[in-house]
């Protein structure tokens, strides 16, 4: 048993918080007015730093890191709010090109992403799933023979859905079909058929529409290993959920760390605020969530790196996290009183991305179930 | 970062589960006399003194003292077996008493007292609270004079729970009127077959004996005093921190019977039941892993104060919420006690959902808890 973080983990998360603090203090509230939503100059240069390729192995050019490595990266992305594409390309569609890609597509594709030169998204979502599931039984695909694929369907709430140069999608067998399984698909955001708008969203964050239109797919973008829906989606869930969960741990050590200093320097009838024991019992309970989110986060990405079963507790940390995420944040504007909830500072920010976070890959509710379902309930 | 246990402490583990698991009959006698709420009787004294005997009460402690030297995280594997199958996980003398006394005793109280806790022959009582003085332990006012080469004590205590089956009275008295009043309190180790003593049983809503304690003219020797004079609050404070550590095993196990029972009456069908346990056994993982990382920080050498404090919290507050939504989940069969018509899982859930109450107050209540983690855990300025 050991908390402790091993030498390289404290070296990459001490380079990854220094890079942050330097180029990225004001980012989250500049990137608000971006129309990507993000920074690509910084996208540039976090590529170069080699955090796109943390989870990519050294024969494909990344730093052969496990997923473990990806947690602490994106806990020190989430104090400062990091946008960009970050989970969905480089954590989620890295991972599942190397899991159900094909050599050539990896070898292709793989350096390309490390470098900073494209970004793949995995656009899951259809429009009638107010639960946050995943419906599979309508997206179905079509065989035009010669090799082509068609699809078409909606996407929705699919990240910085504008700037990819990739979908990663999911549809399965048309009915009657032998075969039994789904297939996924790279498409081209450039194919023709393909329509995408951004939504307005709490948190600014350019999640999006897509409309794939009879779209054509040829038989190299399809990958490899493919699988039927349910089971691709629930492995993307997976990763998905973890990594927001660690992102989440980040912003809400940020919140407590502000939420704290205001109540030390806030005085009101005579005293810091922070002296009062509502203020004190509240910030106790911010603390108590948090480290929470900080142990199931942590064991979960340690069970992803060495390979054993995780699902279960994936989602433990992940129904924590949209919870605690929630509760922290509300304490944090309740704490810091007429501050919280002015624009020019920073706790509104982190209350609005919060709920983002919270419902990405499910909320509390949607993995409560997965956990009641892992354990087995009846 | 490491979940595991080594392939060492694994086999050990088996090994202490094996150890309770072949005593089957003398496990369950001494579990029923616990859960009695009266305390140890014989079988609890049996087992307790099979368990010391591989001094396994106290792991930690050097072998001159009755203990093996092993690391946090083996007496974490023993307690969590304990509390699996016997509900007990450790001894106030083992777990309070017995640290004070190795590192701030005379050699004559080490060689005396250490071998007897390790040995589960002796147990020890906290005389902290008094009808006065419960989360303001610093207010206590049970009086110590000193004359020429022993002590009188006069005074009164209140649940004091292991009095009645206890040999010796872990007292926190005043031996100084001071400013502030925690810096005139010593510590004591007095026999409680004393003359003068006397006890008042209590009974709580959980069904548990506790003790209200007096004490007229009660003469106690010098070398009952623990540490320096006025020095006893550290000692408190100190041993404190290790009286909020405990496992989830009873949690874990209260889950899992809940379980069955669940799937049995298909009320695991129900999303608000599925929900509800779920948020339930979040809650106990992430306890279970705050109680390996305090073991954790024990084995480094840290002294974990708002962790033991947040441990506790969470392992109390749990088991509270754990407890009533079994009972939510039974609607008016919850109710029903053990013995009754119609009762369900024999009754545990309505016993624990009374018993359970105190574990909110005990060794700190919740409220002091959160005061601790803001004070040490935040270092928000003291209230």
């Amino acid at each position: 048993m050991d908390f402790s973080l091993s030498k390289s983990q404290q070296m990459l998360k001490k380079s990854v918080t220094d890079f942050l603090k330097k180029e990225c203090r004001e980012l989250a509230r500049e990137a608000e007015e971006l129309s990507e939503g993000y920074s690509p100059q910084i996208w540039q240069k976090i590529a170069d730093l080699g955090w796109l390729g943390i989870g990519i192995p050294e024969g494909y050019g990344g730093l052969g890191g496990d997923f473990f490595d990806h947690i602490i990266v994106l806990q020190e992305m989430g104090r400062s709010l990091f946008p960009g594409p970050f989970i969905p390309s480089a954590v989620c569609a890295s991972r599942l090109l190397l899991e159900f890609g094909s050599e050539s597509q990896k070898a292709d594709l793989l350096p390309l992403m490390l470098d900073g030169k494209l970004i793949i998204i995995p656009a899951l979502f259809q429009p009638d799933s107010f639960a946050g599931e995943c419906h599979y039984e309508n997206c179905q695909f079509s065989e035009t023979g010669d090799g082509k694929y068609k699809i078409s369907g909606n996407r929705l709430f699919v990240p910085y859905a504008s700037t990819a140069d990739y979908y990663l999608v999911s549809f399965d067998q048309v009915q009657n079909q032998s075969d039994g399984t789904g297939r996924q698909f790279l498409v081209d955001a450039k194919s023709p058929g393909v329509n995408r708008l951004t939504l307005q969203t709490i948190a600014s964050d350019k999640q999006g529409e897509v409309i794939f239109d009879e779209v054509e797919i040829s038989d190299e973008d399809v990958l490899v290993n493919h699988s039927n829906t349910e089971t691709f989606f629930n492995r993307v869930r997976d990763i998905g959920s973890l990594a927001h969960s660690a992102y989440i741990l980040g912003m809400l050590e940020r919140v407590l760390e502000m939420t704290v200093e205001y109540a030390k320097n806030r005085v009101q009838f005579e005293k810091p605020i922070g002296q009062f024991q509502v203020i004190q019992h509240q910030c106790a309970d911010m603390m108590i969530d948090l480290e929470q989110v900080r142990y199931l986060t942590y064991q979960a990405g340690w069970n992803i790196s060495q390979g054993l079963p995780a699902t279960k507790k994936i989602s433990m940390a992940k129904a924590r996290a949209s919870d605690a995420s929630r509760r922290v944040c509300l304490l944090g504007i309740k704490i810091q009183g007429g501050i919280g909830i002015i624009e020019e500072y920073d706790m509104q920010l982190y209350f609005r991305h919060a709920k983002a976070m919270e419902l990405a890959f499910g909320d509390g509710d949607y993995h409560r179930e997965i956990v009641a379902a892992e354990l087995d309930m009846g | 970062m490491d979940f595991r246990f080594s392939e060492a402490e694994e086999r050990f583990k088996q090994d202490v589960a094996n150890f309770f698991t072949e005593d089957k009959e003398l496990v369950e006698a001494a579990r029923k006399e616990w859960d009695s709420g009266e305390g140890y009787g014989p079988n609890c004294w049996e087992i307790l003194k099979k368990i010391g005997a591989k001094g396994w009460l106290t792991p930690t402690w050097p072998k001159e003292y009755g203990g093996l030297g092993l690391s946090y995280m083996y007496r974490y594997i023993i307690q969590e077996q304990m509390h699996h199958f016997l509900n007990i996980y450790s001894t106030v003398g083992a777990g309070m008493a017995g640290p004070v006394i190795l590192n701030q005793g005379s050699e004559e109280q080490k060689r005396f007292f250490l071998p007897k806790i390790a040995g589960g022959e002796i147990e020890f009582v906290l005389g902290y609270s008094e009808p006065e003085a419960g989360s303001d332990l610093a207010s206590l006012t049970i009086e110590v004079k000193e004359e020429e080469d022993h002590f009188v004590i006069n005074g009164q205590k209140m649940f004091n729970t292991r009095a009645h089956y206890a040999q010796y009275h872990w007292l926190g008295a005043r031996t100084k009127e001071t400013t502030p009043k925690y810096k005139g309190i010593s510590l004591f180790i007095v026999d409680i077959s004393t003359p003068g003593i006397t006890l008042t049983p209590y009974y709580t809503v959980g069904g548990e004996r506790t003790n209200g304690v007096f004490y007229d003219n009660v003469r106690v020797p010098r070398e009952a005093l623990v540490g320096e004079m006025n020095r006893g609050f550290y000692y408190i404070i100190e041993a404190l921190a290790y009286e909020r550590i405990s496992t989830v095993a009873g949690l874990e196990r209260d889950l899992q019977e809940l379980l069955i029972w669940v799937r049995k009456t298909d009320r695991g069908k129900d999303p608000l039941v599925r929900q509800k346990i779920a948020e339930s056994a979040i809650d106990i993982e992430a306890a279970r892993l705050l109680a390996l990382k305090v073991a954790s920080m024990l084995d480094e050498g840290t002294i974990p104060s708002h962790e033991a404090s947040m441990l506790k919290i969470l392992v109390s507050e749990g088991e509270q919420k754990l407890l009533n939504t079994a009972m939510q989940v039974m609607g008016p069969y919850g109710q029903l006690q053990k013995g009754s018509k119609w009762v369900q899982m024999n009754g545990e859930i309505e016993r624990g959902y009374r018993d359970s109450l105190q574990e909110l107050i005990v060794r700190g209540t919740s409220e002091i808890m959160r005061n601790i983690i803001a004070e040490r855990g935040l270092k928000l300025p003291r209230s």
